[in-house]
């Protein structure tokens, strides 16, 4: 279990990137969702040891990761958001040398390792060409077989599927489906199909602050009976905006849908709509003021 | 085309590159004109700073370099559509495929000429400065400006643009472009390391920026040519141009001819990848999938650390040995290395050197560290930032690597590569060794010399080029500070900051074959393990501060420092500072405390300081040493010498003796100074001088002892300037270093007169004119008398210890070896002592014991030294005189100097030069041969006969010497080795005209200059025998022998060796003898036409028309035109036969000597055989700047 508590953090250009963040991560899957510069990666990157935090502690199992980053970096595996390889480098050497560095001292075992995990993420194919080559969705699949070396207890995946083509996010949520149940993982996103397809546990993360935090279903309850749905004209759509606390809207065949959430209904012409996940998003950012732009 | 053209100039113009380009190219070329620091090209200090040469090549340097700006011009705009993917929009326009690339082609050829072109307006306006020397700026021309514009920087710029802008279109790639401009400068750098008479008239035209078909022009050019001439655009120069044109035309037609615009270039470059994919990987089956990920746990400890370290590293290296860079740096290198292998083993008169190893790494120091230097500065920088560049750093940080595994890494790796570099310039070397038939490789001395001394700070400095990246947020920053650093450290030594305790460096370790690295061994192990243990704290400091994660700021760096400053860490940094100090403190005890530590000023402070202080007693009359009875104890292994002995001092002059000042050399330690009544007026033990007034005085002809005691103690090491002359295996000393001599002691005087200037002292002062009466009383050797002498010398129970005379006994004593020698006659008062491990050679010629000393590995050219004796013995008795001595001793000295010095019946003789000539091929010039019947001539020319200190007297022991030397010679090798031999001095003394310094005087008046008393003076000498005869030469020197040799004073001058020739020669040859002696006299003679044709009675009629003049050249190099009336040789020679080597000409169908008058003279002959080439003087006997056209084909 990994438990993070009043982590702040202010970067050297005044940007508050983490404001007194608390939160609790059990084993499992769990999604921490945000917009852009919710502070997600700064989040992530300090618990994976890479940035220090100004104040808050972080503990994993008991182990205090702020006083001995070592002692958690042996049982990280991190997927960063952003990450490349050595030039002209095939997966294949870039994994060994990662396992090496993890610890894996045998060369035989490392091969093995390297093999095995190659040929889990459909790398085998390519394990000989140069990473530089890649398509994104390759490259993510190499990303997670490097987080995926030496047995971690901690995953960390940030921001993994940006920018990939539905087929490739499949084959990347089944990768991720694969990973132990008894592993904290976290996967950090803006994609909310990600988590609603993932993760029994998440947390909504804006302005460097945890705005809600529960498991999807749960989250997803709490609209229950309280979101609404109309779909309007273009031309209408802007003037029930102002009169009505829309969450979102989204274009259905040329004509907008107008989702709402209230107690009862704002207007006799909405309907009850089923609350996603995503509905849960929105309503959580607007209540928190963060503006969502529609 | 046109918009194509203007969008591309004003794109080019515009850019940042042009500007910055055009600023640095004008500073460079203002600054070499304005400024005293900065220097390009070899201008010597006596042009004028605006000589027309001075600027021209000045503006060639200035284009070659201008060759890596061009690239990125021409490649950039050949180059940037792709970069930046427009490429596809661009030619989706339908602009022609010609009138784009002429478009971009002309544009950037334009901006690149503009831009390198500032310089030489940059060049114009520093000449133009007030600060300027008034002195030495001559008056303003515009020629030779104009004369950089249209035939240096146009054309160069032309070319360079054409073939670059060709490899970049074709390629579509900037690397490509740069590998050929690297290709083309190591071409040229290679090509110009060739400067052999012998082979350069090809090379003129293949040099693609026309400076060689320069420097072949200005050869000969004098010091007055210099200042004011500026070349036609003609003959040579002219063909270059046209040819390197042509060859840039030919490259824009086929690069017209094959661009397509098209983006087809992957493909075949993805063929090429399948066919070696398809080599290189055997299809392997991919392993059984698992549902379950690999479960394989980690472990910690030391041993996975070591792991980490090497994979880490393993991947750092594989950074560098795949990208392009290095093997650009190491091609660059290599071919640097190899052009200097040739060039260093071609060494004299043609005649190589064999490729021992200490010439070879000697080679590899100079020609190919500097790639080494650049891989560090590029490197340190690649490999420290590499991690975040690529962005693995945000995976490889996140894993539990110990932080100080990737500076190690960083550090490692750059090892790796310099060991590698250095492994594979030493596998070069060996190559070439074997090559040369030469196979005694010496790995030893490679590893010492190459990884242990000339490496070994190569491979610390890159700690601090770690260092510094790990402290500098981007590489470029971080090179670029690496470089002030390390460019700032290198120039503490010429503001004055010598010292190594500082300067990252080891005092200079010269290596001889005989004394190996001596004791130089002792200072390169103290520092080598100072600057050790100090980049062990800059690796501790690197470790601390190396920026694992996204650090924000120096605040958390420091946090994180602290964090790492763990106790092992600690401790180790204490341990090492520890080291550091005590090793520091021990070197700074010997450097500072057992020696002085004197800077380079601190020394030519104390010689201006003796020299302002003692000279006024220069004039002060002094006695003459007529008896040297020595004792010297040498403990080599110390290099401690001892000094006891007395020296008889005669008063040769009418008055009473009142003072004796003595001269001792400043490193010595005088525990004893006694003569006679004489007390100590002052002294000054730092310059060793000491002045007695006699109590009571010397009267003329009165003679009393002086006794002295003197030690030279040499304890523990030095920073720097430590002697070789007292060393643990070829000691070789000089009276001036063990036996205090009478009076002010001028040799001690600083030569450069830009030293002196800045010391505050006046020119050096010149020789006494010819004839002047005051000084016929004074030999060459500053002294009048001969003294008898008598030297006993202890040594190493090891060693053999020489000095002139003949062993009288050598016995053992104490654990120690002593020889006693005396010489049977009196001798100039001019001793040498040597001791080493040596081998002898022994030989007998008519009773004369020969003997070569020489180290045991160097016995290839013993024989030929003996031979050369032998002869030399055989001709100078027979010609000149008897040899006064039974014994004529070679002794081989350490190659920390390159000469050989006659002294009686005693030859020290470098192991650098005759020693490991490679004479093993029959047709090169023997120089071992000459320059041993050179020192032997020395025992007449010299120590029989001497000559009267002032102008002239050189002649007497050099030019004779030299003459005496080229008989032996051409009796022994012929005339053909003869003439090859004297093109090389006629080279050479023309060449080194245009370098004098003060005035070329005529060969009678030479003032010690070299390259008159030597070059000419085979010229001189050649031709008179040629003229005069050699019977004729030889009567007159034996005459001249006999009325001089042994005298005392007053001693001759050249003009008695002159007048003893003019009276040998006959009335005939009075205007010659004129010429070559008392005048500078140059002929210009040509065969202007030839026509053969068949005589009517067979054979053939030759007609040629020669073009004669003949010019007297004054001081500075400034012709006149004389009348011409002299014979000269005129020859017709046949077709050169099959066995011809091309240099020499076959033997003549005619040779005569006709009368030849000032125009054109017509000459015929008739030969029955076919004539191929005619020729006027077609020896070149006479000196004739241009020597080739002295000959015509017909």
């Amino acid at each position: 279990m990994l438990t993070i508590s009043g982590l702040s953090k202010t970067y050297a250009n005044d940007v508050r990137a983490l404001d007194d963040v608390s939160l609790t991560v059990p084993r499992g899957m769990f999604g921490l969702l945000g917009p852009n510069g919710a502070g997600k990666s700064s989040l992530m990157r300090t618990v994976a040891t890479l940035q220090t935090p100004d104040t808050g502690r972080i503990e994993l199992d008991g182990l205090d990761v702020l006083a001995e980053p070592d002692r958690l970096r042996r049982r990280l595996g991190y997927l960063p958001q952003e990450f490349g390889a050595y030039p002209r480098t095939s997966p294949q050497v870039m994994l060994e040398h990662i396992a090496a560095l993890k610890g894996i001292g045998s060369r035989s075992e490392r091969r093995e390792v390297v093999e095995q995990l190659l040929v889990q993420t459909n790398l085998w194919d390519v394990r000989g060409k140069s990473i530089d080559t890649f398509s994104g969705g390759m490259k993510q699949r190499f990303g997670i077989a490097q987080a995926l070396i030496g047995d971690p207890s901690l995953i960390i995946v940030d921001e993994p599927t940006a920018g990939l083509d539905p087929a490739e996010r499949r084959r990347f949520h089944n990768l991720l489906a694969r990973i132990g149940e008894d592993v904290v993982v976290i996967l950090s996103t803006h994609i909310v199909e990600d988590v609603a397809d993932l993760c029994p546990r998440m947390a909504i993360m804006g302005r460097g602050r945890i705005l809600v935090e529960g498991a999807p279903e749960d989250l997803t309850a709490r609209l229950d009976g309280r979101l609404w749905r109309q779909i309007v004209s273009r031309e209408a759509a802007m003037a029930r905006r102002a009169e009505l606390p829309v969450v979102s809207s989204r274009l259905v065949a040329g004509r907008v849908e107008l989702r709402v959430v209230a107690d009862s209904a704002p207007a006799p012409d909405l309907e009850p709509a089923t609350p996603t996940l995503e509905d849960v998003y929105f309503a959580t950012l607007l209540e928190h003021g963060l503006s969502v732009d529609l | 085309m046109g918009s194509i053209f203007a969008f591309e100039c004003r794109y080019q113009l515009r850019s940042p590159l042009f500007a910055i380009v055009a600023a640095v190219f004008f500073l460079l070329g203002f600054l070499v004109m304005a400024s005293e620091s900065v220097q390009v090209g070899g201008v010597g200090d006596n042009l004028n700073l605006n000589a027309a040469f001075a600027i021209i090549q000045i503006q060639y340097t200035l284009s070659i370099l201008g060759m890596f700006a061009a690239v990125a011009f021409v490649a950039g705009s050949m180059t940037r559509d792709f970069e930046v993917r427009t490429a596809e929009i661009f030619f989706a326009t339908g602009i022609g495929e010609r009138a784009f690339l002429a478009g971009r082609f002309l544009g950037s050829t334009l901006a690149a000429t503009l831009a390198v072109g500032a310089g030489i307006v940059g060049t114009l306006a520093g000449s133009l400065m007030p600060w300027l020397d008034a002195e030495r700026v001559g008056a303003f021309s515009m020629a030779p400006y104009l004369f950089s514009v249209w035939a240096v920087l146009v054309p160069n710029s032309l070319v360079v643009c054409a073939l670059f802008f060709s490899v970049a279109a074709l390629t579509r790639s900037m690397m490509a472009a740069y590998v050929a401009a690297l290709g083309f400068m190591i071409t040229f750098v290679v090509l110009s390391a060739v400067t052999d008479p012998e082979r350069v008239q090809w090379l003129v035209l293949a040099d693609p920026f026309g400076v060689t078909a320069f420097g072949e022009i200005t050869r000969y050019w004098t010091v007055f040519d210099r200042n004011e001439r500026v070349p036609a655009f003609a003959g040579t120069l002219l063909y270059n141009r046209v040819i390197w044109l042509a060859v840039a035309l030919a490259a824009l037609a086929a690069t017209l001819a094959l661009f397509r615009f098209s983006p087809g270039r992957r493909q075949g470059r993805r063929r090429l990848a399948r066919l070696v994919g398809r080599w290189r990987r055997r299809e392997r089956p991919a392993p059984v999938r698992a549902d379950d990920l690999p479960v394989v746990k980690p472990r910690q400890g030391r041993r996975i650390d070591v792991g980490r370290l090497a994979s880490q590293i393993r991947m750092d290296v594989r950074g560098v040995l795949r990208s392009i860079p290095f093997y650009v740096l190491l091609a660059f290198g290599m071919f640097n290395v190899i052009g200097a292998f040739l060039g260093a083993l071609s060494q004299l008169y043609g005649t190589p050197v064999l490729p021992v190893t200490p010439v070879m790494i000697r080679v590899i120091d100079g020609a190919f560290l500097f790639v080494v230097l650049i891989v560090i500065v590029y490197y340190a920088g690649e490999l420290v930032h590499r991690e975040r560049q690529h962005r693995v750093a945000g995976i490889l940080d996140a894993t539990p690597y110990p932080s100080w595994i990737m500076v190690l890494s960083k550090v490692g790796a750059l090892w790796f590569v310099i060991a590698a570099l250095l492994l594979v310039v030493m596998v070069t070397s060996i190559v070439v060794q074997a090559l040369n038939g030469y196979y005694r490789f010496e790995l030893g001395l490679y590893l010492t010399g190459l990884f242990g001394v000339m490496g070994f700070y190569f491979f610390l400095w890159c700690v601090p080029a770690v260092l510094v990246q790990v402290l500098s947020p981007s590489k470029f920053l971080g090179m670029l500070a690496f470089l002030l650093v390390f460019i700032g450290v290198q120039t503490l030594p010429s503001l004055g900051f010598e010292h190594n305790l500082y300067l990252l460096s080891a005092p200079n370790a010269p290596y001889s074959a005989m004394n190996g690295w001596g004791h130089f061994t002792t200072p390169l192990l103290a520092f080598g393990s100072y600057w050790l243990v100090f980049t062990l704290l800059l690796v501790i400091a690197a470790h601390l501060l190396f920026p694992r994660g996204e650090l924000s700021g120096w605040g958390e760096r420091l946090a994180v420092a602290r964090r790492r400053f763990a106790p092992g860490v600690r401790l180790a940094a204490a341990v090492s500072a520890l080291a550091f100090a005590a090793l520091g403190g021990w070197i700074f005890y010997n450097t500072n405390v057992l020696n002085e530590y004197l800077t380079r000023d601190d020394r030519e402070t104390a010689q201006a300081d003796y020299e302002k202080r003692f000279k006024t007693f220069a004039d002060l009359p002094r006695p003459q040493v007529t008896d040297i009875d020595l004792h010297v104890e040498l403990y080599p292994e110390r290099r401690r010498l001892e000094s006891r002995g007395t020296a008889t001092l005669l008063n040769d002059t009418a008055a009473p003796l009142e003072q004796l000042h003595l001269s001792v050399a400043p490193a010595l330690t005088v525990e004893q100074l006694d003569f006679p009544g004489a007390e100590l007026e002052a002294s000054d033990e730092r310059l060793g001088y000491y002045q007695y007034r006699l109590a009571e005085p010397l009267a003329p002809g009165g003679t009393a002892p002086l006794t002295w005691s003197l030690v030279w103690a040499n304890p523990g090491f030095e920073n720097g300037g430590s002697t070789t002359r007292v060393v643990g295996n070829g000691t070789f000393v000089d009276n001036t270093e063990f036996m205090p001599l009478p009076g002010y002691d001028t040799s001690r005087e600083l030569e450069d007169n830009n030293v002196r200037r800045e010391h505050g002292l006046p020119p050096v002062q010149r020789l006494p004119a010819l004839g002047d009466p005051d000084w016929l009383g004074a030999s060459q050797f500053q002294v009048s008398r001969r003294s008898a002498f008598r030297a006993t010398i202890g040594t190493a129970p090891d060693q053999i210890a020489v000095a002139p005379g003949y062993l009288q006994r050598e016995w053992r004593d104490g654990g120690r070896r002593y020889f006693e020698y005396a010489m049977d006659a009196p001798i100039w008062p001019f001793v040498s002592i040597v001791s080493a491990r040596y081998e002898v050679a022994r030989d007998d010629w008519n009773g004369v014991a020969l003997e070569v000393f020489h180290h045991p590995t160097h016995d290839a050219n013993v024989a030929a030294m003996l031979e050369a004796t032998k002869q030399s013995l055989e001709y100078f008795t027979r010609a000149f005189s008897p040899y006064q001595y039974r014994q004529f001793r070679i002794l081989e000295f350490p190659g920390y100097e390159r000469f050989a010095q006659s002294f009686p019946n005693t030859i020290p003789y470098s192991e650098d030069i005759g020693f490991i000539a490679d004479l093993r091929e029959d047709d090169r010039i023997d120089y071992v041969f000459y320059v041993t019947a050179h020192e032997l001539a020395h025992q007449w020319w010299g120590h029989q006969v001497v000559g009267a200190s002032m102008q002239g007297m050189t002649v007497i022991v050099e030019t004779l010497a030299q003459y005496s030397a080229l008989m032996v010679q051409e009796q022994a090798y012929g005339v053909h080795q003869m003439r090859r031999f004297l093109n090389y001095e006629l080279d050479n003394y023309l060449r080194s005209r245009g370098g004098e310094l003060i005035e070329e005087l005529p060969l009678m008046y030479v003032e010690n200059q070299g390259y008159i008393h030597y070059r000419k003076g085979s010229l001189v000498m050649y031709a008179l025998r040629d003229y005069i005869g050699e019977e004729a030469i030889n009567r007159a020197l034996r005459g001249f022998i006999d009325r001089h040799a042994f005298q005392g004073p007053p001693f001759p001058t050249a003009r008695d060796l002159v007048e003893a020739f003019r009276a040998e020669a006959g009335p005939e040859h009075q205007q010659l003898i004129t010429d070559l002696f008392e005048k500078i006299v140059l002929f210009d003679l040509e065969v202007a036409d030839a026509q053969a044709v068949p005589a009517p009675g067979g054979g053939y009629d030759v007609t040629l028309t020669v073009q004669a003049r003949k010019l007297e050249a004054d001081g500075s190099g400034r012709e006149t035109e004389v009348p011409l009336d002299y014979r000269l040789d005129v020859g017709v020679f046949p077709p050169a036969g099959a066995d011809s080597d091309g240099v020499d000409l076959p033997p003549p169908l005619v040779l005569e000597r006709h009368r030849i008058v000032t125009g054109t003279n017509e000459l015929t002959f008739h030969v029955e055989d076919m004539p191929e080439r005619v020729g006027i003087d077609p020896y070149n006997k006479m000196i004739d700047r241009n020597p080739e056209d002295n000959l015509r084909r017909l």
